[in-house]
């Protein structure tokens, strides 16, 4: 039995030091991560919907949006659909009105995939700034009786952003009265 | 003369000893990640962070890890050294996360750390490591940021997503270069430049 007790105990104090280490970073910096994605999800709140000052948490995919004197402005949905290479995070402003107020989609860092330069300019002003001030049925591209017009070359990405925020508001609207 | 070879560490790992265009590793996140320039700068920023802590770790520890377990060590020390970049870069640089923060977990798979920690760290001082680790992360960066500014340029015409007002390549740009297969031609066609440069020395 020539079993070496040093590559053992070597394994496991390097095991021991580097989870006592990953504990102590936790502990200083939990507390800020979580603060930091707070301050980025009031953010992309407020950008979709500027009028709001206060949002209250429906569910994770809900947002209700209230003015300074606590009275409803609209809210804030997002929504996946399917895109060429994977999901598309949509999230969506909708006004009290039942017209979209802004429109954030993830960026490459957070798990956008459509083809860069390609699908990946329905990410840009140009294509977004389409959908503000729409009414549900206006949103669909324009070969199929809607009003946006696709990105050449990346109509799957195109379609699929039109069709997530449509049926976001058809979902959705009812809930603004 | 002593001096001399240790500079020469630094030196080697940026062209006579380049991890990806010599030693040819590391080539899958520099065909991922040197989609643009910033990214390509990024990606090479927070893999040398972990390049010279982890060099720096693993000479310090080099005595008292036995031969059979050390690569289980290595990777505990990377794999934490890559944690904690993640954790402070999270709550401490948002703005900088936000850009990188894709990259850090990926750093753990790049086999240049892992690389350098067996074929130098584990048989080198401290000094010599670090120098190692810088050498090699210059040359990591460096080659990963060229072929993001050439691919984005080729591509999309544009210098660090500014427009250099080349409306055509902004049109109608060579997409190729964006996909693995274009990666894997600038890489090509770096290496030789390097193999010319290297011949003529």
């Amino acid at each position: 039995m020539a079993i070496k007790i040093k590559p053992i105990l070597v394994l496991g104090i390097t095991c021991g030091i580097s989870s006592f280490l990953l504990t102590r970073v936790y502990q200083w910096t939990g507390e800020k991560i979580e603060r930091q994605k707070e301050k980025a999800l009031q953010e992309a709140l407020s950008y979709v919907l500027p009028s709001a000052v206060r949002f209250e948490k429906v569910d994770t995919s809900l947002f209700f949006g209230y003015n300074e004197r606590g009275e409803k402005v609209g809210l804030v949905f997002s929504s996946a659909p399917r895109g060429y290479a994977g999901p598309i995070l949509i999230i969506c402003g909708l006004g009290i009105d039942g017209r979209i107020t802004g429109i954030r989609i993830a960026s490459p860092a957070e798990g956008f995939k459509e083809t860069p330069g390609l699908g990946s300019k329905v990410r840009e002003k140009d294509f977004l700034s389409q959908f503000l001030g729409k009414e549900k049925e206006k949103i669909r591209l324009k070969r199929e009786g809607g009003e946006i017009s696709a990105i050449t070359a990346a109509t799957i990405s195109s379609k699929a952003v039109c069709e997530g925020i449509r049926k976001g508001v058809e979902r959705y609207e009812r809930l603004l009265r | 003369m002593k001096k001399l070879s240790r500079l020469s560490y630094l030196w080697n790992g940026i062209i006579l000893e380049n991890p990806i265009l010599i030693l040819m590793i590391g080539l899958c996140p520099t065909l991922a990640t040197s989609l643009s320039a910033r990214d390509g700068l990024g990606m090479g920023i927070a893999a040398s962070f972990v390049i010279i802590g982890s060099n720096i770790i693993v000479s310090l520890v080099r005595r008292v890890v036995p031969e059979n377990v050390r690569i289980p060590v290595f990777i505990i020390i990377i794999s934490t050294f890559v944690t904690i970049v993640d954790y402070t870069l999270q709550a401490y640089f948002p703005e900088l996360y936000r850009v990188l923060g894709v990259f850090v977990p990926l750093i753990v798979v790049n086999c240049i750390v892992l690389g350098r920690a067996e074929a130098f760290a584990y048989r080198h001082g401290v000094i010599d490591s670090f120098l190692d680790g810088l050498g090699k992360s210059l040359g990591f960066t460096l080659v990963i940021f060229l072929m993001g500014l050439i691919r984005e340029f080729l591509a999309q015409g544009t210098f660090f997503g500014k427009s250099l007002g080349l409306s055509f390549l902004e049109k109608q740009g060579i997409l190729f270069m964006l996909f693995p297969p274009g990666g894997f031609l600038l890489i090509g066609l770096l290496k030789a430049l390097v193999n010319k440069y290297i011949k003529r020395e």
